[in-house]
């Protein structure tokens, strides 16, 4: 898809590289919408992950990604709550 | 008789299991035990926690995807932590995490499913993802007792009437084009009634205190119903009432049509053709049992208006009331734990939620 021009990366930063995978694993399953106009690609490195976006222009990469953001606030606040809880009384 | 057991932990006697929900407005999040065997009036599940909380919009207005979806993930962590805490288990307790995967508004679904993954896999607890409409019909057999009853399924975003056939839900008749809770809402925003507690509710209240009824059309099709078409005349008729416009289906004997006339009409128009349905799928599948699940179900005058059908049937009518009618985590946690204990769970890569997804195409293997 060469008329992708348009790009941006966003590098997250995790306290494990396990909770960076799961982030991974529980946003990438959502396929993108119009995939035509856009591409967004998950991966990891070490306790970060990794977003990379490329899309036909500024504005779907935009709204992609306010998207994948708000999804990441569940995720983090997930882990923020849950994390390390599995045996305790909430 | 089905095995429901093959898939127990050892050395445990029960299943837990939570359900998340935010396929429309309502998010929701329950936790049901199921004790080992099969499921019985006298072996039954046992809710643990069932919270929600509805994203209410103002009067005249509907709620959007995009609003719904941030209600949603403002809130789902939290719901889930307080049934956690309601419930008093430990997340070493739970066999499996449930989701809501269709039919419903996407971008709500999406919203919650994020959450279910990410629990799911810091736990390591499986996830299943559920068929809506097939939690709701789970949940009221559950409740009711009901052993094989030709299920009315009426909510705000699906009118079916579903019977059970080899481990599939069969969609004997359905709307054509809005469901009855839509056609409903919509009137409501007409009127610019509340939505709290629902708009449903509030149309049900003004209902009781209409006296008039004013004929409106009357769509059955067949084994299926149309409803727009009502929902078109009843809000002309509304507007030509607000604005003082001259109209002779408006004016009564006994005086001007009232905005409670016009509710009482519509409920009675709407519900005569469910009651006709349903009749009509009762004496197909030779069932006298009658199951009413959904939002619109806890309806008491459609409730009223079916017992007398089924009385005539010499049958019987289970409904159950707004906890397990209107949507709930709940009846998610129970179907969804009905699917794993036959051995069935969703990968991640197979988590994707789906605005469409129709009953029929879940295969009820726990069903003889």
């Amino acid at each position: 898809m060469s008329d992708f021009n348009h790009t941006l990366a966003f590098s997250v930063p995790f306290e494990t590289a396990r909770q960076a995978q799961i982030a991974q694993r529980a946003l990438d399953p959502d396929p993108i919408l119009k995939p035509s106009e856009l591409s967004v690609e998950y991966s990891t490195e070490d306790t970060f992950l990794k977003i990379d976006f490329k899309g036909r222009s500024d504005r779907v990469i935009r709204v992609a990604a306010n998207n994948v953001l708000e999804n990441l606030k569940t995720v983090v606040e997930c882990m923020d709550e849950f994390e390390g809880q599995k045996d305790v009384c909430i | 008789m089905v095995q429901l057991d093959l898939h127990a932990k050892p050395g445990k006697d029960y299943y837990l299991s939570i359900g998340l929900e935010g396929s429309a407005n309502k998010l929701g999040v329950g936790i049901i035990r199921h004790p080992l065997g099969n499921l019985t009036p006298t072996n039954k599940a046992e809710v643990l926690a069932n919270i929600r909380d509805t994203y209410i919009t103002p009067p005249g207005e509907g709620f959007l995807p995009r609003d719904t979806a941030r209600h949603h993930r403002n809130w789902v962590v939290r719901l889930i932590k307080r049934a956690l805490h309601e419930s008093g288990i430990r997340g070493t307790q739970v066999d499996v995490i449930c989701f809501t995967q269709g039919p419903g508004m996407g971008a709500p679904l999406q919203s919650v499913v994020v959450a279910a993954r990410t629990l799911s896999q810091m736990w390591e607890i499986p996830l299943v993802g559920v068929n809506h409409c097939v939690g709701h019909i789970e949940m009221g057999r559950e409740i009711t007792d009901s052993q094989n009853p030709v299920v009315l399924y009426v909510s705000g975003g699906n009118t079916q009437v579903i019977a059970y056939s080899r481990q599939r839900y069969r969609i004997f008749g359905e709307t054509l084009d809005i469901a009855i809770g839509n056609c409903l809402d919509r009137f409501a925003r007409t009127l610019k009634i509340s939505n709290n507690p629902s708009p449903g509710y509030n149309i049900e209240q003004l209902a009781k205190k209409g006296k008039n009824f004013v004929d409106l059309p009357y769509t059955v099709k067949g084994m299926d119903l149309s409803m727009s078409g009502i929902l078109e005349y009843i809000d002309n008729l509304a507007n030509d009432l607000f604005k003082g416009k001259k109209n002779k289906i408006l004016m009564a004997s006994s005086g001007q049509i009232t905005v409670e006339d016009l509710c009482f009409s519509l409920q009675e128009s709407l519900f005569a053709m469910l009651v006709e349905i349903t009749e009509r799928a009762m004496a197909h599948v030779n069932s006298n049992q009658v199951l009413i699940v959904g939002g619109v179900g806890s309806n008491v005058r459609l409730q009223e208006m079916m017992a007398i059908m089924v009385k005539d049937r010499n049958g019987s009518i289970y409904a159950t009331d707004e906890r397990f009618c209107i949507d709930n985590g709940i009846m998610i946690a129970h179907a969804g734990l009905l699917a794993y204990r036959m051995g069935q769970v969703t990968e991640l890569k197979g988590s994707v939620c789906s605005q469409r997804f129709r009953t029929d195409e879940v295969f009820v293997e726990w069903r003889d």
